[in-house]
């Protein structure tokens, strides 16, 4: 029920994404233009703008070892097929979409990667890494664990995460508490003897 | 805990939550260049500039020949409908091999087949034939009321010619005579 409630926030973008430090002419679409009218190198700008986001999106669902390389093929992707974004303020969410795409495409591929459940992470010790923590919120709905990978581990704020994602700041603030409840209510539970 | 900081980092920060952060800020992403392969190949809105306005005309042009084409069609079709079955001429047509009489008949005389063969010949031929239309021999009474009908529109060309002249400030021709007759 909540997962499906938090599918349907994520699924809904609001229609004019616009980057809170721009309201004329986003940099987005200055940027995406000039890739399209030749400038190949402005791609890079776009690139480390959003670089951050894809791997936050990327680093929810796949292997860590595998996401730096996942990320510059879902660059080199956006490259490729930027003519067929129509609204280039939308670069944010439509790359997002693409991540999140290439995640589940690496799941099928590979069917034999051990999923770590709940009952390998309560047998993890108390002093926990860094990794271990990154498992648990990976064991959370899709929306509240991309958002919380984006909070903690990229260091956005949740206003940033609603621009660069492409949903509402509502939608992004219901999304960090409920999934902050669950992870404590995990982390709760490993420290429980 | 505070709800401000995990939303916007702001007000008294909440210490599960810097933990949290200092903690899985660990794996952030590091900065990395892009490498582009030269081989890439990146369509530009250049490209799409030319292409829309050729297929534009395209479009206009197929347009304006399907336009052409059914309005020659219905003009065809009105005026098989007010002179009746078209006819043609017969030095446009093949004369049949074994027919002598065909060959002596005068080139102004015309022959009139039946519609439908003559539409399907001339749609399969892709030719226009050319139309005549026979003036039907009109009775006295008829040519009477012609020349009254020839006769009034004369009269109300003068009249308009006349109107014309005076809301133009020119002088006046006498022109409508015996307008006391025709009242």
């Amino acid at each position: 029920m909540i997962e499906a409630e938090a599918t349907a926030e994520m699924l809904l973008m609001t229609g004019a994404f616009r980057s809170p430090q721009t309201i004329d002419e986003p940099i987005e679409q200055t940027l995406v233009r000039a890739v399209l009218d030749g400038e190949h190198d402005r791609f890079g700008r776009l690139y480390e703008m959003y670089a951050p986001l894809v791997h936050g999106v990327l680093l929810a669902r796949v292997p860590r070892d595998e996401v730096d390389d996942l990320v510059q093929d879902i660059f080199l992707h956006a490259l490729r097929k930027l003519h067929t974004l129509r609204n280039p303020t939308a670069f944010g969410p439509w790359i997002a979409m693409i991540a999140r795409n290439r995640a589940m495409d690496f799941h099928r591929a590979s069917r034999d990667t051990v999923e770590v459940n709940e009952h390998t992470a309560i047998a993890k010790p108390l002093n926990r890494t860094a990794k271990e923590v990154l498992d648990l919120i990976r064991q959370l709905p899709d929306a509240y664990r991309e958002t919380l990978v984006l909070r903690f581990v990229e260091g956005m704020t949740g206003p940033e995460i609603a621009s660069r994602v492409g949903l509402t700041p509502a939608s992004v603030r219901v999304n960090l508490h409920r999934g902050m409840k669950m992870l404590r209510e995990k982390i709760g539970a490993v420290a429980r003897p | 805990m505070n709800d401000n900081y995990l939303w916007d980092r702001t007000g008294k920060p909440d210490a599960e939550v810097q933990e949290l952060e200092e903690l899985l800020g660990t794996l952030r992403y590091q900065p990395r260049p892009l490498e582009i392969p030269a081989t890439i190949k990146v369509r530009s809105n250049r490209m799409f500039l030319p292409l829309a306005i050729a297929a534009a005309i395209a479009l206009v042009m197929i347009g304006a020949g399907l336009w052409i084409r059914f309005a020659n069609s219905s003009a065809h079709t009105t005026i098989q409908a007010a002179g009746g079955s078209p006819s043609v001429p017969v030095t446009n047509q093949t004369p049949p091999p074994e027919s002598a009489t065909a060959t002596s008949t005068p080139p102004s005389e015309v022959i009139t087949p039946r519609r439908d063969s003559a539409r399907k010949t001339a749609l399969a031929r892709n030719v226009r034939q050319p139309i005549r239309v026979t003036a039907p021999a009109l009775t006295e009474q008829e040519l009477a009321e012609k020349e009254q009908v020839l006769v009034a529109l004369r009269l109300l060309s003068a009249k308009l010619n006349l109107v014309q002249r005076k809301s133009q400030g020119l002088p006046q021709v006498n022109t409508i005579r015996n307008q006391h007759k025709m009242g």
